[in-house]
């Protein structure tokens, strides 16, 4: 039986959790407030901005912003880059995982081989802009979605080899040796055998791929100047000449978030670990 | 069905060679076990047989092929791993027919072998199970289930019963012979436990620091134990050994001079040793005797008495404070500190050399 200390020390342990999550919360709800709102209750609101309550809310900044072709655009563009960039990262990072996790490199180790994947992101993104801007413009690919999905999957490979590798690593290799007994090559034993069971790492992997890319700026900046405008870009165009518009800002940060949002709950169910359990002595 | 042969097998990790020049052979439908303690290279024999292990060195036949450079499944082999290797992912019939659906067998030899296969190791009801939801035992015949089914030439086993429980084992080690009986296939066996090695075996391999130490069947390598290593690995409790000094030789009859007073004689043929050499004289504490027999007696005193109920072992110190062990019977009379005399015959002695050899 839990005694009194316990419990209190359990209230006061949620009530900070509540607390904290209030606390990142907040901003969200704020913007989605501040799209509901006519320009002019922006900032004369009153209250905490509860729709109905303390203002009658609108969908006029959505109406107009969504008339925007380049929003939409922009949010075609986001998706494309983001999709192809994971697609993309996974089908050449994921192989080079597995081959680094279980094969043995003979001229460099494969130690040596992880390191150079992981300093690819020490080097600071900015400090590639110029070459990879030059390289794009001899390729004829500034302002394509090609050229920045090229980009972002330079940057996002390392990674995705990195927590790929790991996760093949934990695998109990007798699974994979069992199945090569069993009669399989190696490329079957990867996509029989490590690949489903390494599919919440995967999910993950693909996660987190995707949210980078969504929310880079700096190569979107440099390398797109009409076609292949994303949403953070986007968003960093709010500022006009009547200075910063919140009203619209609040709507375009709210259709950015809704996306990755939207594929975080659906690929939840993917993340669970414990799939690998009952496969060797549990 | 197969001979396997290895011809002076070595193997290296980087710079470190693990299995110096081993050379055996196993006949067909022999069911061989490798022993040894932990590192002594008898997984990586196996695993270099399996097709697991790069071959550093040396070639290996099974059957009359070549497969040094053999596909682990194209070598005629099935492994039963220590850890199980089951796919989680799948159900116990996929697990059971996957070798056999890689092998583009027809959909209804898969469902007619797999169900084969489960009624020999009576786990029909479990067919739709996944492994997560089977009990260590039950694994461990899903895992025997799917080595059946590819109709191997030869049965390759590690560690497999090391993680079960003590009962569990004993059953599953009677359900193996039962297996090889009817299936009248060759097996390598591998463990560490001398007992399971013992009682499974046609023969025996004792490896040790990736060298074959001796080669026989159980009762052989019991009776005569060829060096000091093999002496102490096979029985248990494990064998006494006691520093002897060699004080005449007349002949092929030697006088010893054992711990404190007492004196022993032993014939031995290959003398290669002379008087005042000091010598290794091995007993097993269940040929040690507490009522006077005919033979030879040491002193010693009660350290540490344990009770098992059909047996007691008692643990002495000899006059030079070397600790004996002597296996008794259960109602055995004897107390703490108490000064015994132990009793044994020459027949149950073995004499090793200063090499750790026995001497014949």
């Amino acid at each position: 039986m839990k005694t009194r200390a316990l419990e209190f020390q359990d209230s006061l342990l949620s009530l900070l959790a509540i607390t904290i999550v209030l606390f990142f919360i907040f901003p969200l709800y704020w913007g989605f407030s501040t799209s509901l709102r006519n320009p002019l209750d922006t900032f004369t609101v009153t209250g905490i901005g509860i729709p109905w309550l303390n203002f009658s809310p609108t969908l006029n900044n959505w109406v107009s912003q969504l008339e925007i072709v380049e929003m939409r655009n922009a949010v075609v563009n986001s998706v494309v880059v983001s999709f192809s960039t994971s697609l993309l990262t996974l089908c050449l990072g994921v192989p080079a995982a597995y081959a680094l996790a279980r094969f043995r490199f003979k001229k460099i180790s494969n130690k040596d081989l992880t390191v150079w994947f992981l300093s690819q992101r020490i080097l600071p993104p900015v400090a590639t802009v110029i070459p990879f801007y030059l390289t794009l413009q001899f390729l004829n690919l500034l302002d394509t979605r090609t050229g920045l999905i090229l980009i972002n999957t330079t940057f996002t490979l390392p990674f995705a080899v990195v927590i790929m590798r790991q996760a093949f690593v934990d695998l109990p290799v007798e699974l994979e040796e069992a199945c090569l007994m069993d009669g399989a090559n190696y490329f079957t034993t990867f996509s029989k055998i490590a690949l489903p069971l390494c599919a919440p790492a995967l999910s993950a992997t693909s996660l987190i791929i995707f949210a980078f890319t969504w929310n880079e700026l700096l190569f979107s900046l440099v390398i797109s100047s009409k076609n292949a405008i994303t949403i953070p870009m986007f968003i960093s165009g709010s500022f006009e000449s009547r200075g910063v518009q919140f009203w619209f800002l609040s709507v375009r940060t709210m259709i950015a978030m809704s996306i990755p949002i939207l594929i975080a709950l659906l690929a939840q169910r993917y993340i669970v670990r414990g799939l690998t359990l009952g496969a060797v002595k549990g | 069905m197969a001979e396997v042969k290895l011809r002076n097998i070595k193997k290296s990790f980087d710079e470190v060679e693990v299995i110096h020049g081993v050379d055996l052979e196993i006949k067909d439908q022999e069911f061989v076990v490798f022993v040894g303690p932990s590192g002594c290279g008898k997984s990586t024999l196996l695993r270099m047989i399996a097709g697991l292990e790069d071959i550093t060195a040396g070639e290996i036949y099974i059957g009359d092929t070549y497969v040094n450079d053999l596909h682990p499944a194209d070598r005629g082999a099935a492994m039963v791993f220590q850890s199980y290797a089951l796919y989680p992912h799948m159900s116990v019939r996929e697990n059971i027919g996957f070798g056999l659906k890689l092998n583009k067998v027809p959909k209804a030899e898969i469902q007619r072998k797999v169900a084969e296969a489960a009624k020999i190791l009576k786990i029909e009801e479990l067919l739709d199970r996944r492994p997560g939801q089977l009990s260590g035992g039950q694994r461990q015949r899903v895992a025997i289930g799917r080595t059946i089914v590819r109709e191997p030439s030869v049965f390759l086993f590690d560690e497999p019963l090391s993680n079960l429980d003590a009962a569990l084992r004993v059953q599953m080690r009677m359900e193996l012979e039962k297996l090889h009986a009817n299936l009248k296939t060759t097996m390598i066996y591998v463990t560490h436990d001398q007992v399971e090695a013992m009682t499974m075996a046609d023969r025996i391999f004792i490896l040790n620091d990736g060298y074959v130490e001796q080669v026989g069947t159980p009762l052989e390598l019991y009776r005569k134990p060829a060096n000091i290593f093999v002496a102490g690995f096979i029985g248990s409790p494990k064998m006494n050994f006691l520093s002897v000094k060699v004080l005449q030789i007349e002949g092929q009859q030697i006088t010893l001079q054992l711990p404190g007073e007492d004196q022993m004689q032993l014939q031995r043929e290959n003398i290669n040793f002379q008087a005042g050499d000091i010598l290794t004289l091995g007993i097993r504490p269940e040929h040690f005797e507490l009522e006077q027999t005919k033979g030879c007696s040491l002193s010693a005193t009660v350290d540490i008495i344990e009770r098992l109920g059909n047996e007691t072992y008692i643990y002495a110190n000899d006059a030079s404070d070397n600790l004996l062990t002597v296996v008794g019977d259960g109602e055995l009379d004897v107390s703490n500190n108490e000064k015994i005399k132990i009793y044994f015959t020459t027949d149950h002695c073995h004499l090793f050399g200063r090499d750790d050899q026995s001497i014949q």
